[in-house]
């Protein structure tokens, strides 16, 4: 964004400035660098993308040039033994309630930690603990949570995978929502105080307001990480719970692979995190805190 | 309204005691200047009546009332902060009214109110606008607006000037003391420049190492400094503190190292002793005579409506402050009256002035 920005203002300026010879050999190769990055992102997409419009066969063949059909995706979307559609619901209704709940408990447990006076160990052996936490293999875990979710009969329902998927991201969201949290000033606290606010008024008026980028960025990458969570789902649930990685999975059978289903599987995949990116942008300004102090 | 009363206030992190014992009356209405060099713990004493920073020793009461354990909010108090600490999301209006809202005040209500602070402080125009979009000057107005709409009992200021530049800094020292006397509201006031302090404060109170060294008017301190300290921190250019010589039987005549002799107002005792004697409390003449010290001229700063000179005398630096036009050059002889009854003796002496 600040780019396009930079780039009109350039073009709007009323002298431009030439650029010397040797400038123009640094951009090119600035160029150059940022478009093999692209490529070699890009290219699995692409590759992933295409797939998704050929046929088995063609796929196989290795083929460049094909006609596009759109057999996979119908096949996906609507064949009576293809569950896509449920995995694609199961996926959004638990990506987004734990996105919310860990966005809820990351910010306030950031606001308190950091906002509030809180001996330093406290704050120490929380962050400590959650680092340590977040590096644990989630694979370590889905068992005991399995057996533990089944003793009290949350196997393969929404609540566990929503608390799973919460503990999981919980870590992260509080480490991304810490930073923006100490990006407020204190005296904008100690301000609001002074007027008569009380915590949760300060937390709602001043703090959050503040920090909604912050919120966006993290709610963003915690859905994300809650969308194409594998190991845990793959251990708690079961054919009604199925997100979408597992439903992307089941495309490799024993015996067979159907590429092509599963390259529209994983198409299709992408959607909700590019519409996400594309609506959260706005929330992504910089500079909100621009004009407080100093 | 209310008068502040601190009691024996002191404040330690840990080992270290950053408020030392801290006692003083502020009257009801009084514009009182906490002054004192970087770190001596001017913004803590603040913070600490201001209710953001424990009291760990000693009273404080406001109006009366006990306040030690009495949160920010309750103390009737409210302050503009050095960095201003604007709310970054709203309007000018909305931050001066936040603390309406937060009471719970009518819409209409709150209007007015921030009409009539925005009309003190000529805000009008920029009601609208985020604090982005404002000039320091204007920020810090508005700070001071969100500060009166509430009507407290007492204002907190600290360092409110010091960001900006040294003429909008003249300025709204003037709108500040115009403001103090419309609204009479008792006022502790922070800050490091001396002229901020001699020209608003109804007392000034000179801290240093978190204790007070000395409380008064602005003219008391500046013609009756207690110590040294308090005598080189205000006014400016700095007072003159000079190591003479006090002789047995002639009480009242300090010598320089060459001999010549100021006369002082009080007796001192026989021995070194430091002598501060203000800039302007000499008069210059280009011939000797009796009562006369010579000095040689070492800088001369003209500026327009005083001379400044830097002197040498007996190894000792003088600076002298004069309302004339002087044709002097370095390297010349100037003969200085000193008038003996502004010279002040510091027993305790210079070496810890600021
Ligand atoms: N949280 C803290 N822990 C330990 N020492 C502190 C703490 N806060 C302040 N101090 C110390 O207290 C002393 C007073 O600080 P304070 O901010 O009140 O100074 P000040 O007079 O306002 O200085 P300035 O003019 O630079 O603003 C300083 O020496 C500082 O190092
Ligand atoms: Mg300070």
């Amino acid at each position: 964004m600040t780019h396009a920005t930079d780039t009109h203002t350039a073009l709007t300026a009323p002298r431009r400035r030439r650029f010397t010879a040797s400038e123009r050999q640094v951009s090119v190769i600035r160029h150059l660098v940022l478009m093999s990055f692209a490529l070699v992102v890009l290219f699995p997409f692409f590759w992933i993308v295409s797939a998704a419009f050929k046929t088995q066969i063609d796929l196989l063949m290795g083929k460049v040039l094909f006609t596009p059909n759109l057999d996979g995706f119908l096949d996906v979307i609507f064949d009576k033994t293809s569950d896509f559609a449920r995995n694609f619901a199961n996926s959004m209704v638990i990506g987004l309630i734990s996105t919310f709940l860990v966005l809820v408990i990351a910010t306030l447990a950031a606001f308190s930690l950091y906002r509030l006076q809180w001996p330093a160990w406290v704050l120490h052996s929380l962050l400590g603990w959650s680092v340590i936490f977040h590096m644990v293999p989630p694979i370590t875990l889905a068992g005991a949570w399995f057996t533990m979710f089944r003793s009290v009969g949350l196997d393969n329902s929404y609540t566990g995978i929503i608390l799973a998927h919460t503990t999981l991201h919980l870590p992260m969201a509080l480490w991304m929502m810490g930073v923006f949290v100490r990006d407020v000033p204190k005296e904008l606290v100690e301000a609001a105080q002074i007027d008569g606010a009380k915590v949760p008024q300060i937390l709602w008026h001043v703090v959050l307001p503040i920090v909604r980028p912050g919120l966006a960025a993290t709610g963003i990458l915690t859905f994300i990480f809650s969308w194409n969570e594998f190991p845990v789902v793959l251990v708690l649930s079961q054919r009604q719970t199925a997100t979408v990685p597992l439903g992307i999975g089941k495309y490799a059978q024993e015996n067979t692979i159907a590429f092509t289903e599963m390259a529209a599987a994983s198409t299709l995949s992408i959607l909700p995190a590019f519409l996400l990116l594309l609506f959260a942008q706005r929330f992504i300004v910089r500079g909100l805190t621009s004009g407080a102090v100093k | 309204m209310a008068h502040v009363r601190l009691n024996g206030l002191s404040k330690s992190y840990g080992k270290v005691d950053v408020i030392k014992d801290v006692s003083l009356d502020i009257e009801d209405g009084e514009f009182v200047v906490l002054i004192g060099p970087s770190g001596c713990g001017k913004s803590t004493l603040l913070r600490m009546i201001a209710g953001l920073e424990s009291i760990s020793a000693g009273t404080l009461e406001i109006g009366g009332a006990a306040m030690n354990d009495v949160p920010p909010r309750d103390r009737g108090i409210s302050m503009v902060f050095q960095s201003y600490a604007l709310y970054p999301h709203m309007s000018s209006a909305d931050n001066m009214s936040f603390s309406l809202r937060l009471a719970g005040e009518e819409e209409a209500q709150r209007r007015s109110k921030v009409d009539r602070a925005a009309d003190i402080l000529g805000l009008g125009p920029y009601l609208d606008r985020l604090p982005r979009q404002l000039s320091g000057g204007q920020r810090q107005r508005v700070a001071m607006g969100r500060a009166i709409v509430r009507k407290p009992e007492v204002f907190l200021f600290d360092e409110p000037l010091s960001n900006l530049d040294a003429k909008l800094r003249v300025k709204m020292r003037a709108e500040l003391k115009e403001l103090h006397q419309k609204l009479r509201t008792t006022t502790i006031y922070v800050t490091h420049d001396q002229v901020e302090a001699m020209t608003l404060a109804d007392r000034i109170v000179v801290l240093r190492d978190g204790e007070i060294e000395q409380i008064g008017t602005p003219l008391e301190l500046y013609d009756n400094p207690a110590n040294a300290f308090v005598g080189a921190f205000l006014g400016s250019p700095t007072m003159n503190l000079l190591e003479l010589e006090v002789g047995a039987g002639e009480a009242t005549l300090a010598r320089f190292a060459d001999g010549e002799a100021l006369r002082l107002a009080t007796p001192a005792a026989p021995g070194r002793t430091t002598v501060g004697i203000r800039p302007e409390a000499f008069t210059i003449a280009s011939e000797a005579a009796a009562g006369r010290i010579s000095a040689e001229v070492v800088v001369v700063e003209p500026t327009g409506a005083a001379t400044e000179l830097l002197v040498r005398k007996g190894g000792q630096a003088i600076t002298v402050l004069t309302p004339e036009r002087l044709a002097v050059r370095p390297g010349d002889t100037v003969w200085l009256t000193p008038d003996a009854q502004r010279t002040r003796v510091f027993a305790g002496g210079a070496a810890d002035a600021a």
